[in-house]
Order: structure tokens, then sequence, then C-alpha cells
């Protein structure tokens, strides 16, 4: 009998739920009962083993359509009301909605705030001091020993680490464009995708709700790192999408390389950052193909639109080996590189990015 | 206490944060302020951006939105056997649920628990009707690794042995167990979201877990 109630308690006990006198009552029966001992280790390793289970992020997907369905949705008083009160709201929307016009089709040139975190920043050429606004059109520079700190309409904030050099090229609430020239750019946003968009000489990251460093150096080239959400890669018609964790680099004239995870092996990050410069894709796909893990599907699924046919099967084999294609998506499919079956075998392994 | 708990986790989560000099720029980045005053003290602001989704502003029902949305998510991505389109599906109608009737929270419990009773009541009623759970052993197949990559892939695989062992689980003790892990509420607030007493979930707690510490020892075996 005594067992059976301490074993009751035993899981309130191992989160710290019990009052303190109930605890010692709790722990002194565990120093002389085997059984409950051995009950307690169960629980712990039920507990040990759910700690395992990581966070999910929820898709980007999700707010858009919770956002369209916000303004039918939002409840209204049943109230009757007269006729004056409806003539006077009538009034008051018209205004409200030629507000919001003028507010949604303003001139370019709307002001971002800036302020200086370090050293001595322009705007315009004009030294910064303390903080100020930026319009579109209007370069921030920094120089060895400063940073500025941008707030990007109302969507987020954009860092400008030292030696940068970056344009606001569109500041509209349906557009905030940036053009990084040179440096180093820590951007955070919170928004709906592609709101927010930075230019590079070889690609434009756009923005899917994240967090993300981008660095341009002065050939031209680009590397992107991926902190929290998604970042599309695009250049012409080639696009690399960029989850958390992972990077990818554009070089000139050939767009987004293929992205990789930080912690995948070096080898397969060499060789993924080589793959499209050397005349023959050989070398580097063996490397990429003969180091990739489960994770590194996500470069696999990218080699899959970069390779030529020939090549393509044998990324597809080593793709279903690791994760096979999900029902409806067929070899020939993916070797004709249909988009809508692409889509739905990343959307598959998306999970395990 | 589950509050602070949040709180205290937000903290470690972003440590140079709480000493950033917040009201410095407060002038400047009423925005940004506002999401790092968010990030700081959790749940403690929600009273405020409650009022204001209470009358219906969009802005501050997406503040809310972000702050919870990954937990309700990761609850129902597992409660669902890994089935992203059934945990969007869920995740989606919680928040709808929540924007329709959120008017009606008069803040006498606490908030996070009138979600979860949300995320519970979908999550559930979704599970009941759907004719079985039928979609367990294709998810589970996906998760798959190949045998002879086993050695590389440790994290993936131990992951996985956990899915496979929480997905089996029965829906009241997959959910108690999901709810207790990923917002570390209290007996108090389970049994609130839950509908039960605080006696039954500790007992569904711990025969969750040591039905899922079997699981995983026969998977391993």
């Amino acid at each position: 009998m005594w067992e059976k109630h301490i074993a009751m308690h035993l899981m309130a006990y191992l989160n710290g739920e019990l009052p303190p006198r109930k605890a010692r009552e709790v722990e002194s029966h565990l120093e002389v009962c085997e059984a409950c001992r051995t009950e307690r280790e169960k629980i712990r390793a039920g507990m040990d083993a759910i700690r395992r289970l990581p966070l999910v992020a929820a898709p980007d997907s999700i707010w858009p359509s919770i956002a369209a369905e916000f303004g039918r949705r939002q409840p209204r008083p049943a109230a009757v009301v007269h006729w004056r009160w409806v003539l006077a709201a009538a009034v008051l929307i018209t205004l409200m909605s030629s507000t919001a016009y003028w507010w949604l089709h303003r001139p370019l040139g709307t002001e971002w705030g800036v302020v200086r975190i370090d050293g001595s920043p322009s705007i315009g050429a004009k030294p910064l001091v303390g903080a100020g606004h930026v319009r579109a059109g209007e370069w921030i520079e920094t120089d060895a020993h400063s940073q500025a700190l941008v707030q990007v309409g109302e969507i987020g904030s954009v860092q400008v680490a030292p030696n940068t050099r970056v344009r606001v090229v569109t500041a509209q609430q349906d557009e905030h464009r940036l053009a990084l020239a040179r440096g180093e750019i820590h951007a955070s946003i919170s928004a709906p995708p592609k709101l927010f968009f930075v230019d590079t000489a070889s690609g434009t990251a756009v923005d899917l709700g994240c967090e993300y460093s981008l660095i341009a150096a002065d050939d031209g080239s680009s590397l992107l790192r991926v902190i929290r959400g998604w970042v599309s890669f695009e250049w012409k018609e080639i696009d690399s999408l960029v989850p958390a964790g992972a990077t990818c680099r554009t070089r000139p004239h050939l767009g987004p390389g293929i992205p990789y995870f930080d912690d995948a092996s070096a080898k397969l990050k060499q060789a993924a950052d080589a793959f499209g410069l050397e005349k023959s894709g050989d070398t580097t796909l063996n490397v990429i193909l003969s180091a990739s893990r489960v994770r590194d599907t996500l470069t696999l699924w990218h080699l899959l639109a970069r390779v030529d046919p020939p090549d393509r099967n044998r990324v597809y084999d080593h793709l279903a080996s690791v994760s096979p294609p999900p029902a409806g998506v067929t070899r020939e499919m993916v070797l004709k590189l249909d988009a809508a079956a692409l889509q739905r075998w990343r959307d598959d392994l998306a999970w395990k990015w | 206490m589950a509050g602070t708990q949040a709180a205290a986790k937000g903290l470690k989560q972003n440590p140079s944060a709480a000493a950033r000099p917040v009201t410095k720029w407060k002038k400047i980045f009423p925005y940004a302020v506002s999401m790092l005053v968010v990030r700081l003290t959790g749940r403690e602001l929600s009273t405020q951006i409650l009022e204001s989704c209470r009358s219906g502003d969009r802005d501050a029902f997406r503040v809310l939105y972000e702050q919870y949305k990954d937990r309700v998510y990761s609850i129902a991505f597992y409660f669902f056997h890994g089935d992203p389109v059934s945990a969007s599906d869920a995740t989606q109608q919680v928040f709808l649920k929540l924007m329709t009737s959120i008017q009606q929270f008069r803040g006498e419990a606490e908030f996070s628990t009138w979600l979860y009773r949300l995320v519970v009541n979908v999550c559930v009623d979704a599970a009941r009707s759907r004719k079985s759970e039928a979609v367990i052993s294709d998810r589970l197949d996906a998760f798959s690794v190949p045998s002879s990559q086993e050695d590389d892939y440790q994290r993936a695989e131990t992951a996985r042995s956990v899915r496979m062992a929480v997905s089996p689980l029965p829906p009241k003790f997959r959910i108690a167990v999901l709810m207790r892990y990923f917002d570390d509420l209290s007996y108090e607030q389970m049994a609130s979201a839950l509908r039960c007493s605080m006696g039954t979930v500790a007992s569904r707690l711990s025969r969750g877990h040591k039905m899922l510490a079997e699981r995983l020892k026969r998977l391993k075996g």
C-alpha cells in the first residue's frame, strides 16, 4: 500500500510539484525501496528521452492564412445602431481609407531610423551623430571602427558591420530593399515572406521570415549564413533555399551556389563551394555524394537541378537511398525537373533540415 | 511559476539582450524595442498585448502568434506523428479560434492555460475525427535512415527513435507529455487545460513517460 502510494507521487516528485514535506517522505522511501527506485528510473528515462525532441519552427506559410482571416472573423457587436452613428462611421471609414491609401502609396523616400552603434558611420556622406534617418537612394557607410543599426520600416532591423557600404533602394511597406556593395550586414526580420530583399552583385537574398548574415566581397561574390527561418537566394533563373543553420555562397556570373549545413563535413562544404567552378563537376560531385549525411539532403536536393542529366541519375539514386521520395513523386518526374514534384520532395525532406 | 520559468528561459536564450540600453533607442525604434521587450519578459507582456488583441489590433495578434507559434506547432507536429500538414492545420485552427474568442478572455486564468486548452481541443478532436492513426506507419517510415549510415547519424537517429516512441502513446498521454515538455506547464495549468484533476495529470504523465521508456527500450533492443 505504502509503495503504491509513493509510486503515485513519483512523477510529481521528479517534476518538483510536491510540497517539501511530501517530497521528503518520497525521498526517505526511495532510500529503502528498490521497486520504487526502479519505477523512478523508468519515468526518468522517459523524461530524458522526451528532451531529445527538438522544437520545430512553425512554417512561415501559417501566418498569411491567419492574417487573411483576421479582418473577416473579428467578432462584431450585434447591437442596434442609430442611423446617425452609421453615417458618422461611414465618414470615419472614408477618412481612414483615404489615409490608408495615402500611407500605402506614399512616394519613395520614406525614412528609416538609423542609430550609431560604434565609431563614425555616415549616411549620404554626412557623418551620423547619435541617431538619424536614411531615405531611399542614400548610402550608409561604415569604416573599420564603426557600426550602425537600421530599423527597416516596421518589419525588423539590420545591423551594418564595419567596412560596409550599403544603399537603401526601396523603403515602402510592400517592398524593403537594400543593395549591399561590400561588407557585412546582419538582418533580423519578423514579417511575412518576400517583404525584405538585399541585392548583391551576384544574387538577391529574399527574406522568408528570418535572421541572417550576408557578406559581400569586392570581387562580387557573397556569403549568406541563415540563423533563423529561411532565405531564398536568387539570381536570374537560379535560386537556392537556405534554412537556419545553413550557408550559401554566390559567385559573379554564376549566381547562388549549393547550400550546405554548417555542421556538414569540411570535405562536403569545400566541394559544395567549388561545385560549378570547375570544367567537369565529377570530382566535386563524387565528394559531395560520398560525404553526405541524412541532413545533407539539403545539398543533394539542390544538386538535382544543377547537374547534367547523366549525373542527375546519380544524385537521384543517392538522395532516394537516403530519403525516398514521397508517394506520387516518381523518378521520371524528378529527372525531368518537374517543379511540383521537386517541391513535394523538398517539403518532405525539409523537416529533417 | 511556469511563466517565471519561461521568462528565465528567454533570458538564457538571449543573454546579451538583457544588457542592451533599451530606453535610449525607444524613440527611434519603437517596433524593434517592443520586440526586444517581448523576448526579454516573455509572458509578462502578454497582458498588454492581449488588451490590444481584444481591440482588434492585428499587429498585437502577430506578436502573440510569434510568441507561441513554435511551441504550439511543435506539440501538434509530434502529436500528429511528424506530419507537417496536420501540424500546420492544427496550428492555424488554434490561432483562428483564439482570434475569434479572444474577447472572451478576461484574464481570470493564465493566458497560456487558455491557449493550451484550445491546443488540446484541436489536436484531440482532429485525432478523433480521423479514421485512424494510419498515418503513423507512413510518416514513421519517412523517419527511417538506412542502417549502414546509422553510426554517422547518431543525433538524427536518437530523435527519430524518440519520435517513434512518442507516436503510439494514447492521445491523452501523448498530449500531456508534449505539453509538459514544450511549455513546462505546471500541473495546475495542465489540469485546467486538459480539464482533469492534478492527480490525473500526474498519472497520465507518469504512465506516458514509462510507456515511452519501455517503447524506447524495445526499439533499441
